[in-house]
């Protein structure tokens, strides 16, 4: 289940009113999440909330639920 | 003495030899294929019996382009099949990372000593100012293909994204399944390995799709192809001061068209034929010069090529600098293009030509916002006006990028400019149209059927999946007998097979 901080961050960053994010749901399923914007993104969840990934824990996400469960790990949910 | 002479000929045809590459599109590829095909049929369904036909086959396939070299793809086999499972029976990341570069160490060692050992040297006499005589390196034909598919599955076993398969002839049949191992698509083994288990199936629909792409595959390989570069490429190519503006032009073009022809032909192939065994490879090819944009080119041109680029090295670099934001971008787009360059050959040519999209694309990193404002401004954002400049703007930056390509001479490629922008003279495009017919029916029918609507396709793959058996045999017999008409010379060799 996708938060709506995470949601909210990531809709922010490719400056989308609305989208339907699901566990499921790939980069290139969402306008404007191309191979260049992924970075934009990464940094901004990092920086929102407080946390540093390690470039492998990035590199292996599948979808967005992955995302969240990564960010979830980190702020020890 | 007859029968001698019979087994003589027949021992020729069969063995090895040098530079004679047993090409998918030739009658002895055919017969092989067929009685291969009876084999198979009747072993399909015991997995052990069906993976040993398959790697016998590949194997003599992959004798028949590189001799004794074969025993390098077995060595890449073995390096690969052992290092995954090392790297996956180690839990302390650090260690992971060491084995991790310990098998690009020796991928790389494989691929460069075969593929740029000379051009290395080279250069490096070259900066001595002194005299080089290059070393007898024998080049195995698709090792850079191979070579990539091994560290797909490296890269996802230690990202933890694959699991090593435990069944050393599963993984070896991975790396040198004949549909792709001289010239890709780079499959991946975690689509791959899975299928191996499978008894095959073949449905309705992918003996359809199989014949549509067989059928595609040797009109653009013999027709759209060879008979461009015969008939009317090449004589350009090689003397363009001898014509005019607009004939150079029309050989870019057509150059354009041949190597997508070349190339996606061979792809169609390479899917027909393994969906005939049950095996299902990614596609290659989404009608490149429809981009809108070098980015988007690049999501549609040698795709088994650029998403490993993407995954494999762009995206790593791009995450280890994501502070320096789009400088990170920038970074990781030249390094990742001067590769991509240097992947396709060992030449200054190849590596100008990576770098020069490694350039365009860091630009329209920077342009990206400006021209979106710019668009919504002007009230063409999202419009089919915008799209069809965007198209056009898009496909003469990649037709002229394919100059770098093809000439390692530069001196060629300034004289077909210099002729463009100084001597075009576009009265000789009628003439040409006039002279010409067929070379400019066929420039025209490769263009037509590239940018046919999704629509149209799908409706003649559609057809072809609704002929019946008899029907689709006598459509596949009927492109044999075509492409028999053109063959006015020889087969010209697949332009990728060199890398």
């Amino acid at each position: 289940m996708i938060s709506q901080e995470l949601k909210k961050v990531i809709l922010n960053e490719l400056d989308l009113d609305d989208f339907d994010l699901q566990d499921e749901t790939m980069a290139p399923e969402v306008p404007g999440w191309d191979s260049l914007n992924h970075v934009n993104i990464i940094v901004a969840v990092e920086n929102k909330f407080g946390v540093k990934f390690k470039s492998y824990e990035v590199l292996r996400l599948k979808n967005v639920g992955d995302l969240q469960k990564l960010l979830n790990a980190k702020l020890g949910k | 003495m007859l029968s001698n002479i019979k087994i003589e000929y027949v021992w020729n045809l069969l063995k090895y030899k040098p530079g004679d590459p047993l090409l998918f599109n030739t009658s002895l590829f055919l017969i092989l294929f067929f009685f291969f095909l009876i084999v198979y049929n009747l072993v399909k369904n015991n997995k052990p019996a069906r993976v040993l036909s398959l790697i016998i086959f590949s194997f003599y396939f992959y004798y028949l382009s590189a001799g004794y070299f074969t025993a390098i793809l077995l060595v890449s086999a073995v390096i690969n099949f052992f290092f995954g499972r090392w790297i996956a029976s180690i839990e302390n990341f650090p260690k992971k990372r060491i084995l991790l570069v310990l098998a690009l160490i020796l991928n790389i060692a494989l691929l460069g000593y075969f593929k740029y050992t000379n051009f290395l040297l080279q250069a490096i006499s070259d900066l001595r100012g002194t005299e080089f005589s290059p070393l007898q390196i024998f080049l195995p034909i698709g090792i850079s293909f191979y070579t990539f598919k091994a560290l797909t599955y490296i890269f996802d076993i230690y990202y933890d994204t694959l699991k090593p398969t435990r069944n050393f002839f599963d993984f070896v049949l991975y790396l040198s399944f004949f549909p792709n191992v001289l010239m890709g698509p780079i499959d991946r083994a975690a689509d791959f390995l899975p299928q191996i288990n499978k008894e095959p199936f073949i449905s309705k629909d992918d003996l359809g799709r199989a014949t549509f792409l067989i059928c595609s595959g040797l009109l653009k390989t013999v027709i759209l192809s060879s008979y461009l570069e015969d008939n009317f490429i090449g004589r350009i190519f090689e003397f363009p001061l001898r014509y005019t503006g607009v004939e150079n032009l029309f050989a870019i073009y057509a150059y354009a068209i041949r190597l997508y022809c070349d190339f996606s032909g061979y792809t169609d192939l390479a899917i027909g034929i393994s969906l005939f065994l049950g095996f299902k490879i990614m596609d290659n090819f989404n009608s490149p010069f429809k981009a809108t944009s070098i980015a988007d080119f690049w999501r549609r041109w040698h795709i088994s090529l650029s998403k490993w680029l993407l995954d494999y090295l762009f995206k790593p670099i791009q995450i280890s600098l994501r502070s320096w934001r789009n400088f990170g971008n920038v970074i990781a787009l030249v390094v990742t293009f001067f590769v991509c360059g240097l992947w396709h050959g060992a030449g200054w040519n190849f590596i100008l030509w990576g770098l020069y999209f490694g350039v365009l694309m860091s630009i329209a990193l920077f342009l990206q916002k400006p021209k979106e404002k710019l668009y919504k401004a002007l009230k063409i954002h999202n419009t089919k006006f915008l799209r069809f400049f965007q198209i056009i703007i898009t496909f003469h930056f990649i037709a002229f990028s394919f100059l770098l390509f093809r000439l390692s001479d530069l001196q060629i490629a300034k004289d077909m400019l210099s002729q463009i922008f100084e001597f075009f003279h576009g009265e000789v495009a009628l003439q040409f149209v006039e002279k010409m017919p067929l070379i400019f029916g066929l420039i025209v029918i490769g263009f037509v059927s590239h940018f046919f609507p999704v629509k149209v396709e799908a409706a003649i793959k559609r057809s072809v999946n609704t002929l019946p058996l008899t029907g689709k045999i006598i459509l596949l017999a009927l492109v044999i007998w075509l492409i028999a008409q053109f063959k006015s010379a020889d087969i010209q060799p697949f332009i990728y097979f060199q890398f």
